[in-house]
């Protein structure tokens, strides 16, 4: 999929889906950034993902631990903490719900309604 | 894979030191972890894609540490421009004295010279404009020392936006 994203829908979404990934396997901040483009966000930036990843650390829901490389500085692993795994879960839960939500107005308004709050004269 | 010479390593070490400079109102420790994991993801990333492909990914270092302040969730003081607010107010305080001091100098000397002494401030100051003598001597006040501070103490205040460290 080559189409654009809006930043702002990404935004909202990438601390989970850093999560998930990390769940899945402990990586390092450039592995974590292949890994959602090889996931289909082939649009993301590296300077979009380690901010969220700082912050997720700082924020006691990734930890992490600097293993040695042979072709430069230590890398720095992460992986989800036990409240890591609490917050992707219910962000997982209020995405399925978003994602119910937002399907239904989709499915069911094509967007030719008058709005509810138009004056009289205007219906 | 790309290898990386001295020359990426300058532009790497040159894009890290642009964003700490950026970052400089981050909280120290947590800016010093930032470069230490850029400069080790960077590398990794060079090493696949090139440093110049690597570098253009991270984007501009200023909207990067945009990035990273806004992810800290509140908004920091930035001390950096308060202290350089500061200094140019005090500055211009001590130019205005001085200015001063060369005005009443320039007037004693069209009026045939002689000496004068004011006490702004609680201080002394004696002008002096004699044949071969110009000088101007001060005593210090505390008066005139808090009305330095004060003045650099407002403008760190409002510049560095400090009400930010209240939450």
């Amino acid at each position: 999929m080559t189409e654009t994203r809006d930043p702002q829908l990404l935004r909202g979404v990438l601390p989970m889906l850093v999560l998930r990934l990390l769940a899945g396997q402990e990586s390092y901040g450039w592995e974590l950034v292949t890994r959602l483009r090889d996931a289909g966000l082939a649009d993301i930036s590296a300077g979009t993902v380690y901010p969220v990843l700082s912050r997720l650390e700082r924020e006691g829901q990734v930890a992490s631990r600097l293993v040695a490389s042979t072709s430069g500085p230590a890398r720095k692993y992460y992986t989800p903490t036990d409240a890591g795994r609490a917050a992707l879960a219910r962000a997982e839960s209020a995405w399925a719900d978003l994602v119910h939500v937002v399907a239904g107005v989709l499915d069911h308004h094509d967007g030719t309604a008058v709005p509810s709050h138009a004056p009289e004269g205007d219906r | 894979m790309t290898s990386t010479g001295r020359a990426d390593r300058i532009r790497l070490e040159w894009y890290l030191a642009r964003l700490s400079w950026a970052l400089q109102d981050y909280p120290g420790r947590r800016r010093r972890e930032v470069i230490r994991q850029l400069r080790s993801d960077t590398l990794a990333a060079a090493a696949e894609v090139g440093m110049a492909e690597a570098l253009r990914d991270l984007g501009h270092p200023v909207a990067l540490a945009e990035g990273y302040v806004t992810e800290l969730g509140r908004r920091l003081p930035r001390y950096t421009s308060g202290a350089v607010a500061a200094a140019l107010a005090v500055g211009a305080l001590v130019y205005l004295s001085l200015a001063y001091a060369a005005g009443t100098i320039d007037t004693l000397e069209a009026l045939g010279g002689g000496s004068v002494t004011t006490h702004p401030l609680g201080g002394e100051v004696t002008f002096t404009a004699l044949d071969g003598e110009l000088s101007v001597a001060s005593s210090l006040s505390w008066q005139g020392g808090l009305l330095h501070a004060a003045v650099g103490a407002v403008a760190f205040v409002l510049v560095g936006r400090l009400w930010r460290l209240l939450g």
